[in-house]
């Protein structure tokens, strides 16, 4: 009974918040200076005349009021699964064909720096809350700490400069080398060798929130008095640290690695546009920057699902390997 | 569990020694001569959101449109006059009313089907009758446009006219292919991809959106297939990134490079740069939108915020000659361009006709004489001189926060103009931002740029009395200007309207509803190291690539092409870098890790 009471409280409060990032998305674009048309017409020169002017503004429902004559409609329709179509960076193309037409791209890098930033920063965490004060532990910790502080488009400059521009190591940005003509394995590393300035950009910065989440609950863990006990036991100290410490001190880095993953989906825009990286968030600046608003409404809307989504299997997970949490 | 874990195991270790052989074999292939095909990339960092003619058009619409469709009459090569393109011959009645088009024979579509005059006949049509805003002006005063027979299209106009052959910059599209979409809306929301059908010297074949557009050549083209196979147009987004793209050798061509990025190329290893025409220009504008004396009524409804002093002409005239347009082009465009004059460029060199007045002069010590003499004098002793009225001289000044070129010269502006007593605030906005303010008319002053035609058309009907609140910058309104504007769409000699689109570049000069500040020339940029057959056009100074019809890309080649090396863009160029192995073996011994780790601590477990 608790559980499922608990399952359904937690579903319902992710679908109230979708409810609320809805409206928030709706006004949060709109407030924005420029109007789709003018920006189409006196921002990028398009001729349009009055008329074709006034019909465009009907079929974008921009010629309705925004509140509630726009927001009603978009309501509505989003409630039917319906997210429109692209007005501008996609002219008549479905808004989630734009969407997950990309997705891939971005699922690849963010998808697999996140997995090597748990891997690398848990691992030293690890080592670092275990020998703590060590040398290990303090160059990891300095290290992750600046790479951490530093925002991410200022290190994915850093890297292009020294990797692309100055040592030209690496291609400068893009998926894939522009000519399409490689097949097969030359293609795949053509396109791993345009992701991997990203991807090295994305798990650098990322390798510190985990080393010190993992860091910090290993060393709450390691002072509780059933350490003490099994070191007491006469275990020996490796076989306390990995059954005994790690396990338990694993359930906040549960709950941030599960986290983490709702936030692949949102992607990482800075540096994907610091890498012209042809994803869901370059997209999404595109969107942003042609005010389309049913693209931008709609990318934002997979952004938040992801991240409910994770939250709630954070939720469901941390319940599931800590009963303490269930029966609360 | 063992059988897992052994399987993982297992799976690592295939992965590295399938790692290690591709790896042999990377770097084997890397060394391997290339005959693939000739590829020549683009960059660019405007989008590419569609293909289709009806849709609003962007600079990077315009490239593909002009390589995959044809025009009926071609931009000549030298000075833009009419040239044979899908039509051969034409020539006019006594009256000028009628012309009679011959179009060419043998022309077949990029789908094998037969060219015809109908063809012409439905892209004009379907214009006319829907009003395209992209091409509806090059159409004044048709009757009718009708194909008589396959080779010959009869334009009938109610007025005289020269239309036909200033020309018509329209893409002729394929009737079989877009009369059956149905309605004009249909033909609208038409994707025109896969299988976009044009006779044009390349077929556009790929598009991965937001990315890269690539052109396939067309074998048949009726003037001589190209030697490239095929142009890919590959977006960046911003410019530093695609200038070191183009160091590195990742795209081979670049335009529309801002001063400081183009003077860092000049001199680079195997890249030559370009200075191309001055086609458009920026401008300083002047809010003049008043209840009062604007003709089409707009400014009645929406009369915005503009400061009444700047409808004073005297005003406009004395803020226009304290701006030293040659120090703007030294020391904003670092050189590239010609002082501004009038609306129409040089570049148009059959239509620019330089000011008869010297109202706009350079001449401070002048332009502070006149609004002393007009009663603009600085009454309070700030230093900012007080109109007729007491209100101080204090001007909302606009610039865009994308333009660089736009920022500096507002700074010069400004100190010019406090140095006559006249207080600005600037304020940089975005593009979007600017839209706004420019729409409901509140500012006083604000710098944007035009790219105008090859014909003046265009950039002259912005300045009707009937474009307040469409294109006007700044609700300019003049009865004679509105007429003469008329008069040059029916002009029957191009005489004729040369003197008219003179009388009206006076008038606007005159009048100084805006100040052009200067032409800025077209920067370009190329791999001179891997390409040669680029052309000008126009000449003497044209555009190597995006010209109005394409010339370079039917004789661009790889350098020494024919001989021993085929050249090209090829994409193993990028080679794999050592970095990448790194990432990878980093990676792998990462998993290898953990699952040791794992494998050990569970196996300690089991023996417990």
């Amino acid at each position: 009974m608790g559980t499922q009471r608990y399952l359904v409280g937690k579903i319902g409060q992710a679908l109230i918040t979708l409810l609320f990032i809805l409206t928030f998305n709706f006004f949060l674009f709109r407030i924005l200076p420029g109007d789709p048309i003018r920006l189409l017409t006196k921002g990028a020169g398009q001729r349009l005349t009055p008329t074709e002017q006034q019909q465009l503004r009907e079929e974008l429902g921009v010629d309705r009021s925004v509140f509630p004559g726009q927001y009603l409609l978009y309501m509505g329709q989003t409630l039917r699964l319906d997210l429109g179509v692209s007005s501008i960076v996609a002219p008549g193309e479905e808004v989630t064909t734009v969407f997950f037409e990309k997705l891939p791209k971005t699922l690849f890098l963010v998808g697999t720096s996140t997995a090597a930033s748990i891997a690398i920063g848990v691992i030293l965490g690890i080592y670092g809350g275990w020998r703590r004060g060590g040398a290990m532990d303090m160059s990891s910790m300095t290290g992750s700490l600046v790479l951490y502080s530093i925002p991410e488009f200022v290190l994915g400059i850093m890297l292009l400069l020294l990797f692309s521009g100055w040592l030209g190591l690496f291609p400068s940005g893009g998926f894939e080398s522009a000519t399409g003509d490689l097949t097969g394995i030359d293609r795949l590393f053509d396109i791993l060798s345009h992701a991997f300035l990203p991807w090295l950009t994305l798990t650098l910065a990322f390798i510190g929130e985990f080393y010190l989440v993992m860091r910090s609950s290993l060393l709450d863990v390691l002072g509780e008095e059933y350490i003490s006990l099994a070191r007491a036991k006469g275990l020996r100290e490796k076989w306390v640290l990995r059954k005994h410490a790690v396990r338990n001190a694993l359930l906040p880095t549960v709950t941030l690695i599960a986290l983490s993953f709702g936030f692949v989906l949102g992607g990482a825009i800075t540096v994907e546009l610091v890498f012209s990286y042809p994803g869901v968030g370059l997209q999404s600046f595109e969107a942003l920057e042609a005010r389309d608003y049913a693209l931008l409404q709609g990318t934002f809307l997979f952004f938040s699902v992801g991240v409910l989504v994770a939250n709630l299997i954070a939720d469901l997970l941390y319940a599931y390997i800590d009963p303490r949490v269930r029966t609360a | 569990m063992r059988t897992i874990r052994r399987a993982m195991a297992t799976v690592v270790a295939i992965g590295m020694v399938a790692g290690l052989g591709l790896a042999g074999t990377a770097f084997a292939q890397d060394t391997s001569p290339s005959d693939e095909k000739i590829s020549f990339v683009i960059g660019t960092t405007t989008g590419l959101p569609t293909v289709n003619p009806f849709r609003g058009l962007t600079a990077e619409t315009y490239y593909v449109l002009s390589l995959q469709y044809d025009l009926m009459i071609n931009f000549a090569k030298d000075d833009l006059s009419a040239a044979p393109g899908l039509a051969t011959e034409w020539e006019s009645s006594e009256d000028g009313l009628t012309w009679t088009i011959t179009t060419r024979d043998g022309v077949t579509w990029h789908d094998g089907e037969p060219f015809t005059a109908e063809d012409i006949e439905f892209t004009f049509n379907t214009i006319l009758e829907n009003e395209t805003g992209s091409f509806i002006d090059y159409f004044p005063n048709v009757e009718s446009i009708e194909a008589v027979d396959d080779n010959t299209l009869v334009w009938t106009a109610t007025e005289p006219t020269i239309a036909p052959v200033i020309p018509p910059w329209v893409y002729i599209l394929p009737k079989h292919i877009w009369e059956p979409l149905g309605s004009y809306a249909d033909m609208r929301n038409f994707a025109n991809f896969p299988d976009t059908i044009g006779t044009g010297p390349f077929q556009l074949t790929e598009f991965v959106r937001g990315e890269t557009w690539t052109l396939t050549k067309n074998e048949d083209y009726w003037a001589g297939a190209p030697i490239v196979d095929e142009i890919v147009v590959r977006k960046f987004n911003n410019e530093e990134a695609m200038v070191s793209a183009l160091r590195q050798g990742e795209i081979d061509y670049i335009s529309s490079v801002s001063v400081n990025l183009f003077n860092s190329l000049e001199g680079a290893e195997g890249i030559t740069t370009h200075v191309g025409p001055a086609t458009g220009f920026d401008q300083m504008s002047f809010n003049m939108c008043d209840a009062d004396t604007t003709l089409a009524g707009y400014c009645e409804k929406n009369p915005g915020t503009g400061n009444p002093a700047l409808r004073d002409p005297v005003v406009r005239q004395a803020i226009s000659k304290v701006i030293d347009r040659d120090a703007l082009v030294e020391r904003v465009l670092g050189g590239y361009g010609e002082p501004g004059s009038t609306i129409v460029p040089p570049f148009a060199a059959q239509w620019h006709t330089p000011p008869t007045s010297d109202t706009q002069a350079y001449d401070p010590a002048g332009a502070a004489q006149m609004l002393e003499d007009a009663g603009y004098v600085d009454t309070d002793g700030d230093g900012v001189r007080e109109t007729p009225d007491g209100e101080p001289m204090k001007f909302r000044f606009f610039l865009r926060s994308e333009s660089d070129e736009n920022q500096k010269s507002g700074e010069f502006i400004a100190d010019w103009l406090t140095d006559l007593g006249i207080a600005t605030t600037i304020t940089v906005g975005s593009t979007d931002e600017l839209t706004d303010i420019w729409y409901e008319h509140d500012f006083d002053l604000y710098i944007w740029g035009w790219g105008p035609d090859p014909d003046p058309d265009f950039i002259l009907s912005t300045y009707t009395s009937g474009q307040c609140g469409v294109w006007s910058d700044t609700c300019f309104s003049d009865a004679d200007y509105d007429e003469l504007y008329d008069a040059q769409q029916v002009a029957t000699s191009v005489e004729e309207r040369q003197q008219i689109v003179g009388e009206m570049q006076d008038i606007v000069y005159d009048q100084v509803p805006e100040v052009v500040l200067f032409y800025n020339n077209t920067l370009e940029a190329y791999r001179s190291d891997r390409w040669e057959g680029l052309v000008q056009s126009p000449e003497p100074q044209g555009f190597l690539l995006g010209q109005y019809t394409p010339y370079s890309e039917l004789t661009l080649q790889p350098l020494g092409f024919g001989g021993t090396d085929g050249g090209g863009t090829s994409g193993g160029d990028s080679g794999i870098p050592i970095g990448v192995w790194l990432g990878i073996i980093g990676g792998v011994i990462a998993i290898v890790v953990i699952v040791a780790l794992v494998r050990r601590g569970r196996s300690e477990e089991d023996l417990a």
